[in-house]
């Protein structure tokens, strides 16, 4: 039989830790966006150094999957005598992660730039730093938009697995009421329904932004 | 009714949205007869003929082919949609050109003949690829049946297109538009297979802008406007008698387009 | 900190056993999920409205949720429903059904990637619609489907590792027990992220080679 009651009874509970899951996530995305940048900027950069590190760093963090990064960031951090909360090291690495995936996101709008758009702010008397910074950068945000929203709904879902060592958010949570209830299908059931609406508020807001962006005309 | 006719549409209404594109069209075929369907842009003529292959439903009115309703089945006074093998089956003697040739880009031209014989008919391999030949044939293409789509010209393509609908056997053949997406030199090569067609005595309707087949080939020529038919009658009479404006008005438009290369 | 390879050369048979099971489940989960995809995307497609609904609520629950999640209701839920999976089959249903969600995705997108005016002529013809599935629709998307499809069937291989949690015996899991026991975490693990690397940098290559040759067959008989 569903027990509706543990469902009430847990769900307070699971909606704090599902604030953690939120800040875990979003702010792996905000650090991971800023990595994502950089290597990007790297890989479209004129130095040989600076494209084969983008290249290493997007191939080796997709490449492995996200479980055995945190494994290995969680176990081996400690060895460098690098000790910091597991919650630090685990956002880290979500970052990293998302990181790769958000370069090569980055790398395919900035290679959607129209060249005119860039030669007409060159002829403007504009920096090649301001360049970067007021047309790229934006225009580059606005084209990829629908794939920013998508990897950051893939990073909430991915958050799930820094339960495995340890964090608590979300899933950690509900694996802990599911053990000392004995109810796992409610609880995990649950605990589903919240990724899922937290994902659908993203992916609302994501719908309301890109309108913005068309209505503004630079869609 | 001595002999049905091959095509009967009776007070045809047909709508998108908002737009009211047939508002109560007549038209009836004889078999071996050539009808050519003419009028401006977006007078309703291909939604006409569409609606004729029921690849548009239709909103009112009836539409009989050699006899049987076409999409509906009547019932005590309403019509109420019929299956889709239902519309195979009613339609199954209808053959479909279209301006955009619409060949299966992965098969040979043999195979696009071919393919329909085999799954639409369950004809065997080799007596489908023996017909399939024989059609490249009529319309000249027998030394191209290896060809992919993308190796043709866009007439070869069109005529690929007539023998895969031949194939098929119909009794009525549709053609849309058939030369309207061809290069202008290549227009000629279809025109011929579709006058070859009609010597042979095959019922067509065929909308087009192509006057001169129209004058010298059609037993009527149909002048759509506004979602009706506006004039109807012989070629004679549609390009020389009629004096309706709107018909002087277009056929003025037409000859002043094409005057330039006709009389080159 | 020194490096002893030693207590992984000294397991390999548990390290080759693990590799195997890993690459097992990954086939088995695209195989399944491929026909799982497959067949709601064609359900999908000839547009029943009662199957609609349930269908299209699946796809989105498997894209919205945490892949960890799934498998902790479809393995520790599972009892409730009469579904006492071992562990093994659990992962295997649980990959092929999450990945089934988003093949059917791939396979929609290459439904709607054929000109409605080719289906059009097929069905003048009075091809079945299954038939123009099968013999129109499917020989010309696969082609333009084939980068998205070899991506999610590499993305699939990397989810494999997920089943540790639940007690698979596949490789994660296998080289973690040993790190745990022998507290030779750095050896292990590094040694773990170095064999997926390799291992998704192969099948991607290949796939990026399959691409190319059934790239060559396309120019050369359409476009």
């Amino acid at each position: 039989m569903f027990d509706l009651a543990i469902v009430l009874k847990s769900v307070p509970m699971l909606l704090g830790a599902a604030v953690w899951t939120v800040v875990y996530s979003l702010s792996s995305v905000a650090i991971g966006f800023c990595i994502g940048t950089l290597v990007c900027a790297a890989g479209l950069s004129g130095s040989r150094i600076g494209r084969g590190f983008a290249a290493f760093y997007v191939s080796f963090f997709r490449g492995v999957p996200l479980l055995v990064q945190l494994l290995l960031s969680y176990y081996c951090l400690p060895l460098f005598g690098i000790n910091v909360p597991s919650s630090v090291a685990a956002v880290g690495t979500l970052a990293l992660c998302t990181g790769a995936y958000l370069a090569e996101i980055l790398r395919g709008g900035f290679l959607g730039i129209p060249r005119g758009q860039i030669e007409a702010a060159r002829m403007l008397g504009l920096s090649r730093p301001q360049i970067l910074t007021r047309i790229e950068v934006p225009l580059a945000v606005r084209l990829t938009l629908p794939s920013l929203v998508n990897e950051t709904t893939m990073m909430v879902k991915s958050s799930s697995l820094i339960s495995v060592v340890g964090v608590l958010e979300l899933t950690r949570l509900a694996q802990n009421i599911a053990t000392s209830t004995f109810q796992p299908l409610e609880i995990y059931l649950t605990a589903g329904a919240i990724y899922f609406a937290i994902n659908g508020v993203i992916s609302a807001a994501g719908t309301l932004a890109e309108r913005r962006f068309r209505a503004e005309g630079a869609g | 009714m001595a002999t049905p006719l091959m095509i009967d549409v009776r007070g045809v209404h047909k709508s998108f949205g908002a737009a009211q594109v047939l508002k109560g069209v007549d038209l009836a075929i004889a078999r071996s007869e050539v009808t050519c369907i003419i009028g401006p842009s977006g007078s309703g003529k291909s939604t006409l003929l569409r609606c004729m292959a029921f690849l548009e439903t239709y909103d009112a009115g009836e539409i009989y082919i050699e006899g049987e309703l076409l999409g509906y089945a009547l019932e005590g006074g309403r019509r109420r949609p019929v299956s889709e093998a239902e519309v195979t089956r009613v339609r199954r003697n209808v053959g479909f050109v279209f301006q955009q040739f619409n060949l299966w880009p992965h098969m040979s031209a043999l195979d696009n003949v071919a393919a329909p014989l085999r799954l639409a008919r369950g004809i065997a391999h080799e007596d489908a690829a023996e017909r399939a030949r024989r059609m490249l044939d009529k319309v000249g293409l027998a030394t191209r049946a290896h060809a992919y789509p993308a190796q043709l010209s866009g007439g070869q393509q069109q005529r690929v297109a007539i023998a895969r609908a031949l194939a098929m056997e119909p009794h009525i053949m549709l053609f849309d538009e058939p030369t309207s997406a061809l290069d202008p030199e290549l227009v000629g090569e279809v025109l011929n297979v579709m006058r070859e067609l009609a010597s042979e005595g095959m019922t067509m309707a065929v909308v087009t802008h192509e006057m001169g087949f129209a004058a010298q080939v059609a037993d009527r020529v149909v002048f759509i406007d506004g979602g009706v038919i506006a004039v109807n009658g012989s070629p004679d009479y549609v390009f020389r008698q009629d004096d309706s404006p709107r018909l002087k008005q277009f056929l003025q438009n037409y000859f002043e387009r094409n005057v330039f290369w006709q009389g080159g | 900190m020194r490096f002893d390879i030693t207590v992984l050369t000294s397991q390999w048979p548990e390290l080759l056993h693990g590799m195997g099971l890993t690459v097992l489940i990954w086939f088995a989960a695209v195989a399944l999920g491929l026909v799982i995809g497959l067949a709601v995307a064609v359900v999908l497609l000839l547009g029943n409205r009662w199957l609609a609904a349930p269908l299209v609520a699946y796809v989105a629950v498997m894209r919205g949720t945490p892949f960890l999640i799934q498998l902790f209701v479809l393995y520790y839920g599972g009892p409730y429903f009469g579904l006492d999976l071992s562990p093994l089959t659990a992962g295997i249903l649980g990959l092929a059904f999450y990945g089934g969600a988003y093949f059917s995705e791939i396979f929609r997108s290459g439904f709607l990637s054929v000109p409605p005016g080719q289906i059009e002529a097929a069905r003048m013809m009075g091809i079945s619609r299954l038939a123009i599935v099968r013999h129109i629709q499917l020989p010309q998307m696969l082609v333009i489907i084939l980068p998205t499809l070899a991506n999610m069937v590499v993305l699939l291989s990397k989810e494999t590792a997920v089943l540790s949690v639940i007690t698979v015996n596949e490789l994660t899991s296998v080289v973690s027990s040993i790190g745990s026991t022998t507290f030779a975490f750095a050896e292990t693990l590094l040694f773990l992220a170095l064999v997926y690397w390799g291992f998704l940098e192969i099948i991607t290559a290949a796939a990026r080679r399959l691409e190319r040759r059934v790239g060559r067959f396309t120019l050369r008989t359409s476009s």
